[in-house]
């Protein structure tokens, strides 16, 4: 199942994430404090590595599994079991959501609509396993629930 | 696309602009402040649930998105909960909407704030429509929301008080798809928190519904669902498989899917894979009739199950193929994975065409430039390879694998190194090991310490011979040190300590001692070498350059620049050097007497105790406390293994590898088992002539294995001993041990005699092998293994000795290849010398004979003549710890009664046998034969003496129990015990009848 997933730009700012397995509180460190000291270091991991090097990074007990598309970074941290390529492809499909809804997706348009990045992630993923497939089922649904406010 | 409240773009826009971190916290600290004044009402009047009644709708919204923003860029956000509440009670949707959402962000399930929306939240899952239909809503809006949060805020009591109404929700026929998928998923959360809430066989039928579903999100919902209730009780849920390959069917074989499913035109690839995963809870499933509760499946109907399945994996298998574009290829890939995965699982059980095409496949993979695809075919082999009879063909990769562990992706060098290590056996350990070692010097730091940690447990496992272990151990410090734990260590000295057998011990005091020499060397090479030295460095005290007083030089180089710890072992190491050696003694005190002053308490302590010990205790006492270290208890898992599961978890191919069995760990098992055993069957005086201890003495006729070679095992099936001249051949080997002539092995092929005469520490040993067949015997070899105590040189026919398996030469019928062997012993031993006799027959049949040739310890004795009080003196001050070995055997019941005659035939043994000097007055009766000798080696010491060992022996004869006690006393332990086991085999063949 999916741990956490995140978005971050080139800098190490974090513009999503979503943890499903929150994270073990450290010694003196609270949850929130050890989820931004793991979301430093898998910046630092993800930024580090070579286009010619996998998409995946062995960390602690788990997977993860990231792309980048620009200046952005999507990591998934899966188990170890998890398929990789099927995450790597879940990347990727949010990533055409994405895009399909802001039309041509950038950086600003999450930074200025995060709460509507939430809800997208939120029809495409829950409790950590994939929930929908269909672009159209969920951008069709994300639009329906709009309508309401 | 709605719009966005103003105040939060604008709040965005600020934290966009801000230059420096500082510049952010302060704007997001006023805006705090902001927030916090307009939750706070004007003249103080708090509406009843904490909230303040004068916000607008609008307001409240914007604020609480605020909130979330800031959250989520990462700072605390520990107010406001009342007004997130009043937007989750509210009646519209766009408020309940933020509501939830900042909900799910805000708060963990163990606040006692989510008790008060509980009743909410069970509404809102219940209650299908919302009031707010004037926009054409979805009916189902809330309760995908209430699930949401559900799913996202899990704690204790919100899994007591809603999980039946989430179970509810799933399966009532009301439920939209959307609430469906929500509510499985949500369901599935539950239960990974507790198990308990979903009782399996009864909901077994309710998912087979779900999976009738139409709807593909709906499937790919509950099959995470399924698949997340079967792995914690696969046997609830094993009736559901024929619905699950009927759903990977529909997509694999008909392809039918609807269109919005396929993802670059693969039918929804993400259920497939769930599909293919909950197979793989069932390796059993090809071959068993999965249990089904209400019996309605036939075996017609599993068999027809059975053959879809096998030809939805076989396509898979067969029409994955590289495309354009690589989203279509990473879905198809990750589909093929997951297939290969199910076949790993079935086993030897599933279709060996399958298994056969997997392995095909993986071993194209290993090698492509695509580094993902490599990675995961360097994954997924290691997986095949836990399979029977897979291993030869991934061998066949080794060279492959290797050039991986040498990528520029770490991720990429884990794998390759992962399935070295699963791939390595007794056949390949060597070079594998090898070539982790010298990887080893070039790899970083980031994959060292699992490294060492992998060639540590390879080298044990498969070590043949404990001294390549030994080396390699070293290696591994003086490359990397600073990651040979101490659990790796310690290992090594539970295996020397375990292992008295053959020269271990000596060896690894000598090389050790020799590792450290050097005024620079790791620390933990000083901690083994001081360890070692103290337990067993009096084994190579007579060696030149390694007297106990130069033992304690080179540990003592090192003891400004140690550790604590290392200190403290030092101390022990001393201790023994000085109780053992006179020299020492003067050159350990001032050291003691500078350490009581020690600042750490653990040497001031060793110190203090060890300097008063002689003083305060008896000698006898003291001897004791210093004594070498008992055996280790063999614990089933090394710590090293332990330490290998504590970081890749018990499912790791590796970690399942490291937990079973190598051969050569299992043979060394059954040897110090059989030891253990020998000895108790002795002592219950069993029947000497079958199973005495001489089969698994050392000096066994039959060489035990293949100490430090590789031969080539599996070209073709291989003729070996026959087991029924085993019985004659022992008997033929313990009677050479002590005549100069003798046939030492004779079946309907060939006959092998030996001749041998002594000299000191020289022999000259003629090896004949005679062809007693009727037809040549070709590329006729005999292979005699170097040993470390023995210096030989070999002649012999031509080609006898070729080294390569076509060479050999041909022994005609009735005629002899000779061998002639020119020894000269530089050290105690107990063994015998292997010799591997091959060759093949006219018919291509071909033979092995693994022999020992009789060059044992008490062939180089001679004899010393010794006044009864000086044997007395001698034989006192030999007494004790394992320079004694003592043992009982008992003769059969047929034999001839113990008389006076039969002594001197006992008497004769030890004389002209064993080479030892009677020493008649040292026996008052008739029942006890005394001898003395010295063994001769060929060593020099320092100077420019040949060392010799003092060797005495004594037989006592019980005749009311028709029993002897054999106990010998020697200056060495190697020698004790090889003069006992010769004594013995010879006193077992001179009852025997």
């Amino acid at each position: 199942m999916i741990r956490f997933f995140l978005l971050q730009n080139r800098q190490g700012k974090t513009r999503l994430s979503k943890w499903y397995v929150p994270p073990q509180s450290r010694g003196t460190h609270s949850v929130e404090a050890e989820k931004t000291r793991i979301e430093a270091e898998v910046h630092r991991f993800v930024t580090a590595r070579d286009k010619k090097y996998t998409n995946f990074i062995e960390y602690n007990n788990y997977k993860l599994i990231y792309r980048r598309y620009a200046g952005l970074f999507f990591t998934i941290a899966v188990d170890v079991n998890d398929n990789e390529l099927s995450y790597l492809e879940t990347i990727h499909l949010f990533v055409e959501l994405l895009d399909s809804y802001f039309s041509n997706v950038c950086e600003l348009d999450i930074v200025f609509n995060f709460n509507k990045v939430y809800s997208i992630l939120d029809e495409f993923m829950m409790a950590g396993e994939i929930e929908e497939t269909s672009k159209r089922e969920i951008l069709d649904r994300v639009k329906d629930m709009e309508k309401m406010e | 696309m709605a719009s966005q409240a103003r105040g939060l773009q604008n709040f965005i826009s600020d934290l966009r602009n801000a230059k420096s971190k500082e510049e952010e916290t302060k704007r997001v600290d006023k805006e705090l402040a902001n927030i916090r004044k307009q939750f706070t009402p004007k003249g103080g009047k708090v509406a009843e649930d904490g909230s303040n009644p004068a916000l607008s709708s609008y307001q409240r919204k914007k604020y609480v998105w605020k909130l979330v923003y800031i959250h989520v860029l990462g700072y605390d956000v520990d107010f406001g909960h009342a007004e997130v509440m009043v937007l989750v009670r509210s009646n519209k949707y766009s408020e309940k909407h933020v509501g939830y959402t900042a909900l799910s962000l805000l708060l963990r399930g163990d606040d006692p704030m989510v008790n008060t929306v509980l009743s909410t939240i069970r509404k809102d899952l219940t209650t299908p429509s919302t009031s707010e239909k004037k926009n054409s809503a979805p009916p189902d809006a809330g309760q995908s929301l209430a699930l949401c949060s559900i799913a996202n805020i899990i704690g204790l009591e919100l899994i007591q008080a809603l999980h039946s109404e989430v179970q509810q929700t799933l399966v009532a026929k009301s439920s939209t798809p959307n609430v469906k998928k929500k509510a499985a998923l949500c369901l599935l959360r539950l239960v990974r928190t507790s198990p308990k809430v979903v009782a399996g066989r009864e909901f077994a039928p309710q998912v087979a519904q779900l999976l009738q579903d139409r709807h593909l999100g709906v499937l790919t919902s509950a099959m995470s669902l399924l698949y997340g209730l079967a792995s914690q009780i696969p046997d609830d849920y094993e009736s559901l498989i024929p619905y699950v390959v009927h759903i990977l069917g529909m997509l694999v074989l008909k392809k039918a899917c609807a269109r919005e499913y396929l993802y670059y035109r693969t039918p929804s690839p993400w259920l497939q894979i769930k599909l293919l995963k909950f197979l793989q809870l069932y390796p059993t499933s090809l071959v068993q009739t999965p249990k089904n509760g209400n019996g309605k499946e036939t075996a017609a109907d599993n068999a027809a199950h059975i053959t879809q399945l096998t030809s939805i994996v076989s396509k898979i298998l067969t029409e994955t193929d590289v495309s354009d574009s690589i989203n279509k290829s990473n879905a198809d890939h990750a589909v093929l994975f997951e297939a290969v995965n199910l076949i790993v699982t079935w086993g030897s059980s599933g279709p060996d065409h399958l298994r056969d095409g997997a392995m095909k496949l993986l071993g194209k993979f290993i090698s492509v430039r695509e580094p993902n695809i490599r990675y995961l075919g360097l994954l997924t082999m290691a997986k095949l390879a836990q399979l029977e009879g897979s291993a030869e063909s991934i061998k066949k990769h080794q060279a492959t694998v290797l050039v991986s562990l040498k990528d520029a992706d770490i991720s990429v060098r884990r794998r390759a190194l992962d399935l070295l290590f699963v791939m390595c056996d007794t056949d390949n350990a060597e070079r594998i090991v090898d070539e982790l070692v010298a990887h080893l010097v070039l790899a970083d730091a980031a994959i060292r310490e699992e490294m060492v940690l992998k060639i540590a447990i390879l080298a044990e496992k498969y070590a043949t011979d404990l001294r390549w272990y030994v080396d390699t151990i070293l290696k591994l410090i003086s490359i990397s040190g600073d990651h040979v734990s101490d659990a790796i260590w310690h290992r090594v000295v539970q295996i020397v300590t375990n292992h008295p057998q053959g020269d271990l011990q000596a060896y690894t005091a000598a090389t050790l001692l020799v590792a450290a020499s050097p005024r620079r060397c790791h620390e933990t090479a000083v901690r083994v070498a001081a360890y070692v030295l103290g337990e067993f460095g009096f084994l190579i005290a007579e060696r030149p350059g390694m007297s106990g007083e130069e033992q304690f030089r080179i540990l003592h180089q090192h003891w400004a620049t140690s550790e604590y710890q290392t200190r403290a072992i030092l101390t022990s190491t001393y201790a023994k050097l000085a109780n053992l050696y006179e020299e020492c003694r003067p050159l350990v005190a001032p050291v003691f007497a500078r350490c009581k002053n020690s600042v750490d308490v653990e040497i001031q302590q060793r110190a203090a105790e060890y300097a008063s010990m002689r003083e305060a205790f008896s000698p006898e006492a003291v001897e004791d406390l210093l004594r070498e270290m008992p055996p280790f208890e063999d614990n089933k898992q090394s710590a090293l293994e332990q330490r290998l599961r504590d970081k890749e978890g018990d499912d790791s191919a590796a970690v399942v590898k490291a937990a079973r069995p190598s051969a050569a760990q299992r043979e060394r098992a059954a040897q110090s088992k059989a030891a253990a055993r020998a000895v108790e069957e002795v002592q219950a005086q069993a029947k000497a002539d079958d199973v005495g201890p001489i089969e698994d003495d050392p000096v066994s006729p039959m060489s035990d294995g293949s100490p430090g070679t590789n031969r080539p095992k599996d070209r073709t099936q291989k003729v070996g001993i026959p087991r029924e001249v085993i019985p004659a051949m022992r008997k033929a080997f313990s009677n050479l041990c002590t005549s100069p002539s003798g046939v030492l092995f004779e079946n309907a092929v060939l006959q092998v005699g030996v001749k041998q005469e002594y000299v000191g520490a020289q022999g000259r040993i003629s090896v004949f092998f005679g062809n007693l067949s009727k037809k040549p015997l070709f590329h006729f070899r005999a292979i005699v293994e170097d040993v470390e105590h023995l210096k030989v040189q070999k002649q012999g026919t031509q080609g006898l000795l070729d080294e390569d398996e076509n060479g050999g030469c041909t022994v005609a019928v009735r005629t002899q290849a000779k061998l002639l062997l020119l020894v000269e012993v530089t050290a105690p031993f107990d063994d015998a010398p292997a010799m591997r006799v091959v060759f093949e027959t006219e018919e291509g049949e071909l033979h092995e004979y693994p022999l020992r040739l009789p060059v044992v310890a008490t062939c180089f004795m001679e004899p010393v003549t010794l006044e009864p009080a000086a044997f007395m003196q001698r034989w006192k001050s030999l007494e004790g710890q394992d320079r004694e070995c003592q043992e009982v055997v008992k003769a059969p019941a047929n034999a001839p009664t113990i008389d006076e005659e039969y002594m001197t035939r006992i008497s004769r043994i030890v004389t002209e046998g064993l080479k030892f000097g009677r020493c008649q007055g040292c026996d008052p009766t008739p029942w006890t034969v005394s001898g003395a000798a010295t063994f001769r080696t060929g060593a020099k010491d320092m100077n420019g003496n040949n060392i010799n060992v003092g060797c005495l022996v004594r037989v006592e004869a019980n005749p009311q129990a028709g029993a002897f006690r054999v106990t010998t006393r020697t200056l060495h332990p190697l020698c004790s015990k090889a003069v006992k086991n010769v004594a013995l085999v010879s006193i077992k063949l001179s009852s025997s009848p």
